[in-house]
């Protein structure tokens, strides 16, 4: 019950945004990146649940940053990591964000010059 | 690689064409950085800004919706005309480095930040890219309106 609710809850969510937000997924990501790991092989290499790896897997997977393809008894999981360049492009914009402020403080600097200059006559 | 800092952090520098006293001066008053602060749209109110090591900054920006963001920070190191280190301690956690270097009479400013986590981080820059959009939405709902007014 608990767990069907947590995970409809997570479902909740999908985006590159939500399935890099937490650090084991992240560590998942970097373990498959260069080549494809099954459930079980991923999950040794954490102290949690094989339950909890399988889960942080499934929002992977409804993310979108990974397959898994049935293989025997296992899953072979697989990295797609192209949607990751958004969060490259959002993580820009949110620079240009701060950018935009500098601009703001030069804008404001030359109109303050301007004004003094004015004020002491040239 | 779980102490790269390199996935939260934000830096930036521009040289100012000002002496580093007026950049220093538009920094550090109240009645000045409340002028150039924040977004596009966006008014500031700081109710103090204690330029000390320790001293508490306190910042509200006045989004275009009327919505408050709250900015509460604490200066950690201020040396004149040359450094500003402070500590933001309302979400989301980062430490800001402001560093001055005059060159004749223009100054160069650069800007470091560091998030306290990968996971602010993203967060932050997620829900600034849905302000971001709501603002251009509301630009492109004025620009209709005002080409159907003109009609």
């Amino acid at each position: 019950m608990f767990a069907s609710t947590y995970l409809h809850i997570m479902k909740a969510r999908r985006d590159v945004f939500q399935a890099i937000a937490d650090p084991t997924r992240r560590e998942i990501i970097n373990m498959i990146a260069s080549q494809p790991l099954n459930v079980n092989a991923i999950a040794e290499k954490f102290d949690v649940s094989r339950q909890a790896v399988s889960l942080h897997i499934q929002i992977l997977i409804d993310c979108g940053l990974v397959t898994a393809k049935q293989q025997g008894r296992d899953r072979l999981c697989e990295a797609k990591l192209d949607q990751l360049s958004e969060v490259a492009r959002w993580v820009d914009q949110y620079k240009q964000h701060w950018e935009s402020k500098l601009d703001n403080l030069e804008s404001y600097i030359e109109q303050l010059k301007k004004q003094r200059d004015g004020k002491h006559g040239k | 690689m779980a102490n790269d800092t390199k996935d939260r952090e934000i830096f930036l520098s521009r040289t100012l064409n000002a002496p580093v006293a007026l950049v220093w001066e538009v920094w550090t008053q109240p009645e000045h950085i409340a002028n150039w602060w924040g977004p596009t749209g966006f008014t500031n109110t700081i109710s103090t800004m204690d330029m000390r090591a320790g001293g508490e900054w306190n910042l509200v920006m006045h989004g275009p919706d009327g919505k408050d963001y709250i900015n509460k920070s604490i200066f950690k190191e201020v040396i004149l005309h040359k450094k500003i280190v402070y500590e933001h301690v309302s979400y989301p956690r980062l430490v800001a480095t402001i560093e001055f270097a005059e060159q004749g009479d223009k100054t160069l400013i650069t800007w470091h930040m560091l998030f306290e986590s990968r996971e602010q981080f993203i967060e932050v820059a997620k829900a600034h890219k849905v302000v971001e959009g709501q603002k251009q939405n509301v630009e492109k709902l004025e620009a209709y309106l005002a080409a159907l007014i003109s009609k």
